[in-house]
């Protein structure tokens, strides 16, 4: 597999990375720009995600319906996101299309029309958003759990509330994009069926003059941790923990993903084979470790019918908890062939592959090739991971609860 | 991309499309069963068979067969549809042998009872996890009066009753009848040596002794009408709506897909225009759902309550247009360019792959190379698709409405 990278800086503050793979036909294409919800002024929270779906609502020449058939005529899967520190664009397609994409993105970060009759129908979506929430518990549970983990406002919810995003108008988003949508600190990904030298001219054409200025940095509040719990008529409790870990930069993160696959890798991970297979006591459950640039935590959720809701709590923290305990060999070397081999299957998808581009630069400030991540792995011990548990134990907890009745995590 | 199939003498298929580009390889053994096949005494047996599967056989127990799959790093699960049954892995190529060991010996499950016991409580909460998500009820009711009397409105899951009656020995049964491996094709894509993968699996699976396995093909009625399951615990209103389309074994399939993009792609479909764009609805897609002898399209729409009924019309009278007038020219060309996109894209990864050639096999015997699949998609004209919308009657749905309101 071919593992050459290119990166190529510009003097507005773009970053611009490939990958160039041989065997794939197809381009995606990644951007990351510092426009993210945690940017959101407390009375505009929500104001990120109306921008991100208003930024496709017509840009440069096109209207939304010419903007969405140029997309549509050229194949492209694209989504736009928004996250706590950034607004997300992707684009998948075939290579021979890349350039005809590249140029519909030039306009819709640098020349969306954000017209006030397209303004409506995006903040009525993100209020619709808000309202699916109620309808999807298990989802909900995970997001507010951020919400009260993270450092204020880094992990709120990205559609704020109804009140936000009803008193939110059109002035104050454009003023938030203009703030935080520019060319400084932007990550432009590209992997698959690219030629750098054509890549680099034509994002030079088309992003070269694209003014940047970086937009204020948020500062952050820390949270205590503790219980919340939403009562809720369900069928199932929804159960979601979180307790710190290490973010990508730390020299503890390799040790973190070991020790998160250990309690939560496959079928065989110590959650999975102690609450579901020998109790029976849920359909799911998971942990898995999340990171933002500066903090990062290990998220575990359990859903569950409200009479062994008590009973899979105590279960899953115990586990959590036993961590520190030390590992044993063979789930050590499971662990990180899991680790491994999925690093290689995920080395074949054009679109994992630029998203992961775009992240290691965010949070690294360099690229790291899949050898040296697998190299990472293996040097791991039964002893980091150990002392990774102790050194971040899940002792203290925050929980998010949603059901019929709350649990304790003592 | 090469193709090659082999048969056991017991009447096991095998295919496979090899490629030497991939970085791993992916093998699924597709069973032709699943809810259809039950009565309503075994409800949701196929699929609770499924996870007992995993339980381990006579020589490996349950945590054997999670710790086996996880010690290759396998990235691997099961599911269970109305009609068919799909257990699959995938894994760097070295793991090859090992993975067909391990598949072929769990489809040869032991059914113990304790472990059958203990699943069941795991297959209760997966019941009431799906009960939590409105967009499932609606799905599994909104099947169940599409195909009111035929067996494709049969529960998957099953309900908590049906499940906490079933017994191992009503397992043990429905699997002697429907696991012959006539019943079963063994699928394997991309980097893998086909000879050594024939003979794997002819070594674990020779022995499997074949019986007759049946499937009658009725037609469902004309059961078009509207109906609301009034749920106040539900916040939005979520709409199902379904019409006939053709089965998965006839050639309209493409004109169908292409009919149901246009019509109700997530992106830049009149389905989009027409709502998500105003956002009258925060959600609204139509897919076109290929079945054993027969066919369906299936819409979703999620609105608020009190844009609901509005939200209704106008997917009707979307439906309705289409019928009426077909595709245009840019639509139908738009259309084209994202399927085949859509089908390229999925087709670089080896697990993208199996379930297209699967199905691709179990519908109708062949392989097709997804380029030769792809110039046949871009010869379908715009009067085919129009004559297809009219001759299924694109309008002629079955709504069901799940949320606070009671009637649409």
């Amino acid at each position: 597999m071919s593992e050459d990278f290119f990166i190529k800086e510009f003097p507005n503050g773009l970053t611009l990375l490939s990958q160039p793979m041989s065997a794939a036909s197809s381009a995606a294409l990644t951007i990351l720009t510092p426009a993210g919800a945690s940017h959101d002024p407390a009375d505009a929270a929500g104001a990120a995600s109306v921008a991100a779906e208003w930024h496709v609502r017509g840009a440069g020449d096109r209207d939304t319906r010419q903007l969405q058939d140029a997309l549509d005529e050229l194949g492209s899967h694209h989504s736009e996101a928004v996250q706590s520190e950034h607004m997300h664009f992707s684009s998948i397609q075939l290579g021979r299309n890349l350039a005809d994409i590249l140029a519909i993105y030039a306009d819709i970060l640098q020349r969306p029309q954000l017209t006030d009759a397209s303004f409506q129908p995006s903040r009525e979506l993100a209020l619709q958003d808000l309202a699916s929430l109620e309808d999807e518990p298990a989802r909900k549970c995970n997001l507010l759990l951020m919400e009260k983990f993270f450092p204020y406002p880094l992990g709120r919810c990205i559609y704020g509330s109804q009140e936000t995003l009803e008193a939110l108008t059109a002035d104050v988003v454009r003023r938030q994009i203009s703030a935080h949508v520019s060319a400084a600190n932007t990550i432009l990904a590209v992997a698959g069926n690219v030629n750098w030298d054509e890549l680099s001219a034509l994002v030079e054409r088309a992003f070269g003059d694209w003014p940047g200025q970086a937009g204020p940095t948020v500062s952050v509040t820390d949270q205590p941790a503790g219980i919340t719990h939403i009562e809720k008529d369900t069928a199932q409790t929804h159960i979601a923990l979180a307790h710190r870990s290490v973010p990508i930069s730390h020299d503890q993160y390799y040790a973190a993903r070991v020790a998160g696959t250990v309690l939560s890798g496959g079928m065989s991970g110590r959650l999975f084979t102690e609450v579901r297979e020998k109790r029976g006591l849920v359909y799911h459950v998971s942990c898995r470790h999340q990171g933002l640039k500066d903090t990062a935590g290990m998220f575990t959720y359990a859903g569950t019918r409200p009479e062994v809701a008590q009973q899979t709590c105590d279960v899953t923290v115990n586990e959590l908890r036993r961590l520190a305990e030390g590992v044993e060999e063979h789930e050590l070397q499971r662990a990180k062939t899991q680790l491994k081999s999925a690093l290689v299957m995920q080395g074949e998808s054009t679109s994992a592959r630029a998203a992961a581009l775009a992240a290691d630069w965010y949070h690294l400030g360099r690229l790291r090739s899949l050898r040296e991540i697998s190299k990472s792995i293996e040097q791991i011990t039964a002893r980091d991971v150990t002392r990774y548990a102790k050194d971040w134990p899940a002792e203290t907890l925050t929980a998010l609860v949603i059901g019929p009745q709350t649990i304790s995590t003592e | 991309m090469e193709f090659a199939e082999a048969q056991l003498n017991n009447g096991l298929r095998i295919i496979a499309e090899v490629n030497d580009d991939a970085a791993s390889m992916a093998a699924g053994f597709f069973v032709r069963t699943g809810g259809r096949d039950e009565t309503p005494e075994i409800a949701g047996v196929s699929h609770f068979l499924e996870h007992m599967m995993f339980k381990g056989t006579q020589r490996r127990s349950p945590l054997d067969v999670n710790r086996e799959f996880d010690e290759m790093g396998a990235n691997y699960n099961a599911f269970t549809s109305e009609e068919n049954t799909v257990y699959y892995g995938a894994v760097l190529p070295e793991f090859q042998t090992r993975l067909l060991d391990l598949l072929c010996d769990i489809l040869r499950p032991a059914l113990r009872q304790e472990d059958f016991d203990m699943e069941k409580n795991v297959i209760q909460e997966e019941i009431a996890l799906y009960q939590d998500r409105p967009h499932y009820r609606v799905y599994e009711a909104l099947m169940n009066r599409h195909f009111a009397g035929h067996p494709l409105g049969n529960s998957v899951l099953g309900s908590t009753e049906s499940i906490a009656q079933l017994r191992r020995d009503d397992m043990q049964r429905y699997f002697d009848r429907r696991y012959s491996p006539g019943n079963v094709t063994v699928v394997g894509v991309g980097n893998l040596d086909f000879e050594a993968f024939v003979d794997k699996v002819g070594q674990m699976c020779s022995q499997w002794q074949p019986y007759d396995t049946t499937r009658e093909l009725t037609q469902p009625g004309d059961s078009r009408r509207q109906a609301t399951i009034a749920d106040g615990k539900v916040t939005r209103e979520h709409i199902g709506m379904m019409s006939p389309g053709p089965a998965a074994q006839d050639e309209a399939r493409y004109a169908a897909e292409l009919a149901a993009a246009i019509v109700g792609d997530q992106t830049g479909s009149r389905f989009y225009y027409a709502l998500v764009e105003p956002a009258i609805a925060d959600e609204a897609h139509l897919t076109y759902t290929p079945l054993d002898g027969t066919g369906a399209f299936l819409a979703f729409v999620s609105a608020d309550t009190d844009r609901a009924p509005e939200a209704v019309r106008i997917a009707r009278a979307e439906l309705e247009r289409f019928v009426e007038n077909g595709p245009t020219d840019a639509e139908l060309q738009a259309a084209k360019n994202k399927i085949a996109s859509y089908a390229t894209l999925k087709g670089e990864l080896p697990m993208g792959r199996l379930t297209a050639v699967g199905f691709d096999w179990v519908y109708r015997h062949k392989y097709v190379p997804m380029p030769e699949q792809i110039d046949t998609l871009f010869a379908v004209t715009k009067q085919e698709v129009h004559e297809l919308a009219r001759s299924y009657d694109m309008t002629a749905t079955t709504v069901l409405g799940l949320g606070p309101l009671e009637s649409l």
